[in-house]
């Protein structure tokens, strides 16, 4: 008993703990009101569907936590899949074609990091406007069409298709195992210490002697390296390089980075509570659909929870002030 | 970055930023003439009257919802609804219209929609709280949501009233009505904005959200009053839309908060809250509109209309971060 | 309901040919799982509508999971549909190329799979419209009516959509048919609208600033067209010699416009109600392991002037569908040309 209670106490006192409230309430929700809905299958699809979001979100929260914004994810996802493809069919490799993607995304990490960190540009505006000229070299290189994958590899297919033992699907696996590392990076390295340094008080952790702006490029190129492993991954869920991939995809992660209490304004947030938001927002998707709600139902219910989630949470947060 | 580098003259668009440091917006200004510049000597259909007032139209609809835009972004909130709002307020307008026979009710109907959504958004940030990026980002979903609740198609012009027509196509001596709507618009909220109470407030409101708190201002309301008169500009712009499509469009406005945002920053309004200006704001959508316009009437590949701004609105960022910091040596 | 009973014989009729055992009554599968590319758009719609009441009817459950134009949405609805256990899967791909995995997973778990509007690597079985061959046959209707009333000149605006292999197609045929009956029609402008209302009527409007002499207005689907014709209207310009050319027929707006706008005289219509009351045949098919055709053809007309009169009845903000007019048409064993013969040109 008293260990359950301590639990309990945990639970609600740490950051994460009105959130994870949230997510085992969507669960309990749908598995009572669905009968298709708590299953395994069921389960293990959701982690898989939700493992895009998880991982492009590490990148991105370590982004916010820092104090500045990365909204470029959504056409990376499209854009990384190109060389990927390309490079494959070329040589019928997976380990050229992945090398060929987190080049790109590497470069494109750069880019951002060297102008947002470096010439001190808003990022958010660096951002959109990687957003938008991705999405532009996307559709002129392609003309507008997928690039359909020739080299059919098996291993190709099994990595966004296959699942561990038949049961975990192997982007979840990745995602969890991502979550962990940065979880522990950010919590226990040095590296995350700065982050946080950063983001919650640049003057201060410059006079700290921390290099600010290394900081800060370097969690660019992270979130371009991890945007790059989802990219991957959705291009072998599609086994091709589509066009169209990742539209609206940044709203999406930035929504649950967001929702899992990110700030917006760096120096707060944790990658657990990222985690939570991604699979609250998953399952709420899953959920609805299971329910055979049409899509204009699902869209106001979900941006409804959204709303009461994050004011929970604010008035979680005060009482504890 | 060692302050001894920024006394160092710096060649190129380093130099070209020092020599107009004094005046704010001189990077946009000179960019737009240049642009202006290039794309008639490439294609004189450019300066036509048709595409001056073209271009001038679309540049309206934007620069409405846009000054509403900076003064949110002034006071430190965002508003990323707006797109959403405006395809559900031209069904609203629409059906109003039909329903009463009267523009006028339709009208007023356009704005008390957009004005609620506009509320709901502020009293989202303001008493529940929630960081205004994501209570609009679920804003925008429930008005996507909602709008194909109220109707499953487009809303069709039944009233054929010549007054509703006017709003978005009509002219008034030799300008378009939307055009002048939009000046109107444009020195209302820029007089708010510089010479009352209200706009001093609310760059104080953005620059130190605490400091505004300590010495009295009435922070919620300040925040709640941007975010209604986004909404009813909001409801300005649904309305000349529909009238310039005959039709209350559910699928209209996808991805317009992101062209209005993209025009206020470009034109130096900062995100952080507390700096910016509506002049900026009235460049950044004309540069904005004319690089989409110079792009057909050049003829060139249309991928370029989302390669093109993407390049500008960090290029002019930067140049006009390295004229502010040269200014402040 | 003798009229659906009636479509219903007439479409038994019509598989026929394909079934080697009619005698034995079909097994009828309870469970049908779509998932659709944009549930929200008026020609979605009405395919599902055309679905629903074709499965009720037979006492079919159809299931509808929205991707709303993101291909992973669309990836995820599928494999909800193959966990709940559906006995047959249709999907309206959002990208062609990115529903190749989901059909080989769907052949592991023994899940059928119709495809709706856009043909798959390694499908079964399609039913789809003929893109090129609706823009074809709209062409050459706009070609006529050109030699009857634009004194033989055809210079056209295309408010186009490349995005798409099926609309770029439909552009294509548009522009060939009207070359049989107009050899010199020239295409002025060939835009990109978005498919949208609105960026059609933007960049309608730049266009015709940067050249206006034009006299037919073509359109991928009703919302491009009619943003380009609100466009001319903006600039000023009087409708006596223009011709406005839309294509689907997906829901009021087109009815409205040829009722109300006098240059608005032709439009595709594609029927989107019957597309959909055929996927239900094809799935009734798939489940009994009867042998299916590739591609199943869903019949285009282009309609002119009151044409539209033959096929749907308006009642105040609703259509219905003429069943025995649209099962009456006849269409072609074999499109034209498809999306392959795009990709090798």
């Amino acid at each position: 008993m008293p260990q359950s209670r301590n639990l309990l106490r945990v639970l609600t006192r740490r950051s994460e703990g009105p959130l994870l409230l949230c997510l085992l309430a969507v669960i309990g929700f749908f598995a009572l009101a669905s009968d298709t809905f708590l299953s395994v299958r069921n389960i293990t699809n959701v982690l898989g569907q939700a493992s895009l979001a998880m991982m492009a979100g590490i990148g991105v929260a370590i982004v916010f936590i820092s104090g500045e914004v990365d909204v470029s994810c959504g056409s990376l996802l499209a854009a990384v899949a190109i060389p990927l493809i390309v490079v494959m069919n070329a040589t019928n490799s997976l380990a050229l074609g992945i090398a060929a993607a987190l080049a790109l995304g590497g470069v494109v990490g750069v880019v951002n990091g060297f102008l947002a960190a470096y010439l001190r540009i808003n990022s958010l505006i660096v951002t959109l406007g990687t957003l938008f000229v991705l999405r532009g070299g996307v559709y002129l290189y392609t003309g507008q069409t997928a690039i359909p994958d020739d080299a059919g590899l098996e291993s190709f297919f099994q990595l966004g298709n296959g699942r561990l033992a038949g049961v975990l699907p192997y982007p979840a696996v990745a995602a969890l195992v991502l979550l962990l590392v940065f979880a522990y990076v950010m919590g226990h390295r040095p590296f995350g210490r700065h982050v946080f340094a950063a983001g919650g008080n640049p003057d201060v952790a410059r006079l700290a002697g921390y290099d600010v702006p290394r900081i800060k490029f370097a969690g660019f190129v992270v979130s371009a390296l991890l945007a790059t492993c989802a990219g991957i991954m959705l291009a072998s869920r599609l086994g091709s390089a589509v066009h169209v991939a990742g539209l609206g995809f940044e709203f999406q992660v930035v929504a649950a980075v967001v929702l899992g209490g990110v700030s917006l304004s760096g120096g707060v947030g944790s990658l657990f509570g990222m985690a939570l938001g991604v699979l609250i927002l998953s399952f709420l998707a899953n959920g609805l659909g299971m329910l055979d709600l049409a899509t204009e139902w699902q869209l106001v219910v979900t941006g409804a929870i959204i709303i009461a989630a994050v004011s929970f949470d604010e008035f979680k947060r005060r009482q504890k002030l | 970055m060692a302050s001894s580098s920024q006394i160092q003259p710096q060649p190129g668009a380093g130099r070209i930023a020092a020599a107009m440091a004094g005046q704010p917006q001189a990077v946009l200004i000179v960019l737009l003439l240049l642009l202006c510049g290039a794309i008639s000597l490439a294609a004189a259909q450019f300066y036509s009257l048709a595409n001056i007032i073209a271009i001038l139209r679309q540049s309206a609809l934007v620069l409405i919802v846009a000054a509403g835009m900076t003064t949110l972004l002034i006071g430190g909130e965002v508003d990323l609804s707006v797109g959403a709002s405006l395809a559900f307020t031209g069904c609203v307008a629409m059906d109003a219209t039909n329903r009463s026979g009267s523009v006028p009710v339709g009208a007023l109907a356009a704005l008390a929609f957009a004005g609620a959504v506009g509320l709901f958004n502020g009293l989202v940030v303001t008493r529940l709280r929630v960081n205004s990026l994501i209570a609009t980002i679920a804003t925008m979903m429930i008005l996507q949501g909602g709008v194909y609740l109220y109707t499953r198609e487009a809303v069709q012009n039944q009233h054929h009233l010549a007054a509703f027509t006017g709003i978005g196509a009509g002219y008034l001596g030799a300008f378009p009505i939307p055009v002048l709507l939009a000046a109107a618009v444009f020195a209302a909220v820029y007089i708010a904005l510089r010479h009352t109470l209200f706009g001093r407030y609310t760059y104080a409101l953005g620059a130190n959200p605490i400091a505004a708190r300590l010495s009295g201002l009435r922070v919620r309301r300040l925040k709640l009053a941007g975010f209604v008169i986004t909404g009813l500009l909001v409801g300005v712009t649904g309305l000349i839309l529909c009238s310039l499509m005959n039709a209350g469009q559910p699928t209209a406005g996808r991805g317009f908060e992101l062209t209005v945002i993209a025009a206020v920053i470009l034109g130096g309004t900062s995100l952080a809250g507390g700096r910016g200006s509506l002049i900026g704001t009235l460049l950044g959508v004309l540069v904005l509109k004319v690089i989409d316009n110079g792009i057909i009437i050049l003829r060139w590949n249309q991928d370029f209309q989302m390669v093109v701004p993407g390049v500008v609105i960090v290029a002019a960022t930067w140049l006009d971060t390295v004229r502010v910091r040269r200014r402040a040596v | 309901m003798n009229v659906r009973l009636a479509i219903l014989l007439a479409t038994t009729a019509a598989l026929a040919p394909l079934t080697v055992l009619p005698a034995r009554a079909d097994e009828v599968p309870k469970h049908i799982g779509y998932v659709v590319n944009y549930a929200t758009h008026e020609w979605y719609q009405n395919v599902i509508k055309g679905m629903k009441d074709h499965a009720k009817l037979l006492g079919i459950d159809v299931a509808v999971k929205d991707a709303n134009l993101d291909v992973a949405k669309e990836v995820a609805g599928a494999e909800d549909f193959m966990s709940q256990k559906v006995d047959v899967l249709i999907i309206t791909p959002v990208n062609e190329e990115g529903v190749v995995p989901l059909l080989r997973r769907a052949k592991a778990e023994g899940v059928p799979v119709v495809l709706e509007g856009n043909p798959v690597k390694g499908m079964t079985t399609m039913v789809a419209i003929c893109d090129y061959d609706t823009g074809y046959f709209a062409g050459i209707e706009a070609g006529k009516y050109a030699q009857a009333h634009l004194g033989g000149v055809a210079k056209v605006m295309n408010v186009g959509l490349p995005l798409l292999s099926a609309t770029v197609l439909r552009s294509y045929g548009f522009m060939d048919g009207i070359h049989t009956i107009i050899p010199g029609a020239t295409l002025v402008h060939d835009l990109d609208g978005g498919g949208n209302p609105d960026r059609s009527l933007e960049v309608s409007s730049a266009a015709l600033a940067q050249n206006g002499d034009i006299d037919i207005i073509y359109g991928i689907n009703d919302s491009s067209s009619l943003g380009g014709l609100q466009a001319w209207k903006a600039a000023g310009k009087s409708q006596d010699n223009l011709l406005v050319v839309g294509t689907g027929g997906e829901g009021l707006a087109f009815i409205n416009a040829m009722e109300k706008e006098p240059s608005y005289r032709i439009e595709a219509a594609m029927f989107p109600e019957k597309e959909g009351y055929t996927t239900i045949d094809a799935a009734l098919a798939l489940y009994n392991h009867k042998p299916v055709a590739e591609h199943i053809v869903s019949p285009t007309t282009p309609l002119v002037g009151d044409d539209w009169k033959k096929y749907y009845e308006v009642n105040g903000t609703t259509r219905s569908i003429k069943w025995d007019a649209v099962n009456a048409l006849t269409p072609p064993a074999k499109c034209m040309k498809t999306a392959a013969d795009l990709k090798k040109s």
